[in-house]
């Protein structure tokens, strides 16, 4: 696999519904040190679909410049999240018969199959963006590197991830409209992976759930690869949007209550428990039950976990048709890991353990700076890490992404 | 035989009169229907049913203006017309609004009127939507514990739960038509058994035996069917009718009157087998009453209605309103919103995001019918 020279410097910026948030780092001796950070909040986007183009605009160009402004350079290449209910998951298949007398695989063979794998054409409008590895299957036993191993058939599976091609388009004319290129796409939910987990733990099967503001992202490891991904389009802001119709406050009134009293669970000791929403007993101060939020919150916080469960249960029924799979302590030893800024809701990983019967944590990405490492830059931080891998598991497609542009374009 | 009415209907009220008056065309020649309001306008609306007109001292013609006093008093300056009109009826069906003056200040005594005409008494009683203000739940509520006193059978259909009911993306008509359609098919299909003739036909003073005392928990719920099996559809939807689950609902009675109305195609064993159903579901070991009446017009579609109650149960002792903790308890923090724009919240002008043919952008508790209730 012939890996793209590194840029030494990396600039990554994530798309999510309730902020955008961009990091640029400079890459020494394989590692990143971060030069600049820059959030702000998202406008235009709701439940991860785009409904204002000129306020996202606005937005992302807002972070750019501060980005430019902190870490002093300007940005020229960008790593961009994809993430959300446009980008599709399926499972691609080639195949190879192998033709030599004595049955070893060839490298030729094998490129071949991967190949023919990624001939095969994106349903109508949409994009194939990428191709992420699975485990090759030789004569129904699965193999790491298949190349000089014995076997008479061969089969290759890659997870293709498409985008509906606007959301594509859309995302490459705004980079460009501010001369930044878009080197390439990062699964959101890959790339939080990347930062809250590490090898071992998806080499033995891990789900990641990045829940954010809009969308609910998640992504099942086994063997090392991703077995599959997938989005919800609820999110935090629909614990926030279910608190103010409750109690009939503001949305701001609302988000501040939920970060400050809302869990994931509904406990009998949070019944009666009054607070106030300002606590100061100023004028307008209201007070409320506890447990009239913990039951709103935690009900729309199951449900949500519960509809990832169901949708991965879907997931594996399909690529694992005919055999009997569960979802339990065997099938994901590492269990459960919850990222995004809704993780950070109380009681989530206790929920996650209850719904999933796996062990749950949150996840906390892994890096130098301190003041990264909180669940909601899982995203910006993994995407980082994923860039600067740049290697399997995003396998790089023969046609790189700006010549499917330019075909696309016509420039 | 006497056909004669032996069921008087009674519309209580602005809103029992609109009810009462929407769903009067559907009913059998047995149930005479009446309406009673202080209101004037009110009256003139509803043509070709019998109207009284009282305190017209009081309100010339007016409204009430949710004035408890003035709809309790108009009733007591008529009593000896009142009684005339319940005489010699077994079956007085009551239907008002709570809320307002008329209904929530009238209720009670005109009930208790007709308890002293010597009538089985079943009341049913709506109560406002929790938006519509603090002021209007709480004259229903204190008119409900009255009213239920007065009453040997007491239905309270709660517009918050049948605002659950219809689908989410129903108008706030919707939602209120289906409450008048709720109560009209509970009417019809419990005064179609008294009409002579029916299948297995049921006098309506037998209903008595299952409302022995005013003042007892009442159950009530009420299932359509269609199609093949359509009258254990019928049963099962009866069974989970939320209207049977909402607080303060009873589960298990010890009395049972069951009710099945069906077409032509209806057997005995479909009948036999949705009273099993809901036997199974709600109890009635002490005594249950069947009744099942045959109408061609209904085709192929069957309603199933159930009426119980339990032995009174000793109320707990009244809460105190004392200090902090009354105030918290009487919080109307508790909303049940039901337009579709209230409902969706910041997502109200989104596309629609469905999953297993649900809109997801609704609160979940909404979804659920989970009730937000204050703990006592």
């Amino acid at each position: 696999m012939n890996k793209k020279p590194l840029p030494s410097f990396i600039t990554v910026i994530d798309i999510g519904t309730h902020k955008t948030t961009a990091l640029t780092a400079q890459v020494i001796d394989g590692r990143a040190r971060m030069l600049g950070f820059s959030e702000r909040r998202t406008d235009g986007v709701v439940k991860g679909t785009v409904i204002d183009v000129e306020k996202l605009h606005a937005s992302v160009h807002e972070v750019v410049n501060d980005l430019e402004r902190v870490s002093q350079r300007a940005v020229e290449q960008v790593y961009i999240s994809i993430a959300g209910p446009s980008v599709e998951g399926e499972r691609v298949k080639g195949i190879c018969i192998v033709p030599a007398h004595d049955g070893r695989i060839t490298k030729l063979d094998y490129q071949q199959a991967i190949d023919s794998a990624k001939r095969l054409e994106p349903p109508a409008g949409r994009i194939t963006l990428l191709h992420m590895r699975q485990p090759s299957i030789l004569d129904n036993k699965p193999v790491g590197n298949p190349v000089g191993q014995q076997g008479r058939r061969l089969e290759v599976s890659f997870w293709r991830i498409t985008m509906e091609e606007g959301n594509v388009r859309f995302r490459v004319s705004m980079a460009n409209g501010m001369s930044i290129t878009v080197r390439d796409f990062i699964l959101a939910s890959h790339a939080a992976a990347c930062a809250v987990t590490n090898d071992s733990e998806k080499q033995g099967g891990v789900c990641v759930i990045d829940i954010g503001a809009g969308t609910t992202d998640w992504v099942l490891y086994f063997k090392g690869h991703i077995l599959c991904s997938g989005s919800i389009a609820v999110g935090g802001e629909h614990i926030t949007n279910d608190l103010s119709i409750a109690l009939r406050i503001s949305r701001e009134t609302a988000e501040d209550l939920k970060h400050r009293f809302a869990s994931a669970m509904h406990r009998d000791q949070d019944v009666n428990q009054t607070i106030w929403k300002d606590g100061d007993k100023s004028v307008g101060d209201q007070q409320f039950n506890r447990g009239t939020i913990t039951q709103v919150s935690s009900l729309r916080y199951q449900e949500i976990l519960s509809f990832v469960r169901k949708d991965i249960i879907v997931q594996l029924e399909q690529i694992f048709s005919g055999h009997e799979v569960k979802l339990d302590q065997n099938f994901l030893p590492s269990g459960v890991i919850l990222t995004g800024g809704s993780a950070n809701l109380a009681d989530a990983a206790e929920a996650a353990q209850n719904i999933f019967g796996v062990t749950a944590r949150v996840g906390i990405p892994k890096f130098d700076n301190s003041s990264l490492q909180k669940s909601e830059y899982a995203g910006v931080v993994g995407m980082m890490i994923a860039a600067l891998e740049d290697a399997p598991p995003l396998v790089r497609r023969q046609k790189g992404f700006m010549d499917i542009l330019r075909d696309l374009f016509r420039f | 035989m006497s056909t004669t009415p032996s069921i008087l209907l009674v519309g209580l009220g602005g809103a029992g009169c609109g009810m009462v008056s929407r769903i009067a065309p559907h009913l059998p020649s047995v149930v005479r229907v009446a309406l009673i309001d202080t209101d004037a306008s009110i009256l003139n609306t509803t043509e070709g049913q019998e109207a009284f007109q009282i305190g017209r001292a009081l309100t010339r013609g007016m409204g009430t203006a949710g004035e408890l006093a003035v709809g309790q008093a108009a009733v007591e300056a008529e009593e000896p017309a009142l009684r005339r009109l319940f005489n010699g009826y077994s079956l007085v069906v009551l239907v008002t609004g709570l809320g307002g003056g008329m209904g929530s200040g009238g209720a009670a005594p005109l009930a208790s009127i007709a308890l002293d005409a010597g009538a089985t008494v079943l009341s049913f009683a709506t109560i406002p939507f929790s938006h519509e203000g603090e002021r209007r739940k709480r004259q229903a509520t204190e008119a409900l514990e009255k009213l239920a006193t007065k009453s040997h059978g007491l239905v309270v259909v709660e517009n918050d739960l049948l605002a659950l009911q219809v689908e989410a993306d129903a108008s706030l008509s919707a939602a209120f038509s289906a409450a008048d359609e709720w109560i009209a098919g509970s009417l019809r299909a419990l005064a179609s058994v008294f009409t002579p003739g029916a299948l297995v036909p049921v006098d309506p003073a037998a209903l008595k035996t299952i409302l022995e005392k005013p003042g007892s928990p009442t159950l009530f719920s009420y299932g359509v069917g269609e199609g093949s099996g359509a009258a254990l559809i019928a049963a099962k939807a009866a069974c989970d009718s939320s209207l049977a689950h909402g607080p303060g609902a009873i589960t298990k009675v010890g009395s049972l009157f069951v009710q099945v109305t069906g077409g032509l195609n209806m057997s005995a064993t479909d009948a036999f087998e949705a009273v099993s159903i809901i036997r199974k579901k709600f109890g009635g070991e002490k005594t249950t009453l069947l009744g099942a009446c045959v109408n061609p017009e209904m085709g192929d579609r069957v309603e199933v209605a159930v009426l119980g109650a339990s032995l009174p149960v000793p109320k707990p002792a009244a809460k105190t309103k004392k200090g902090a903790k009354g105030a918290e308890a009487n919080q109307p923090m508790f909303v049940f919103a039901t337009e579709e724009s209230i409902r969706r919240g910041v997502f109200g002008n989104t596309p629609l995001t469905f999953r297993d043919g649900e809109d997801v952008d609704v609160p979940t508790y909404i979804r659920r019918s989970v009730r937000l209730t204050p703990a006592s």
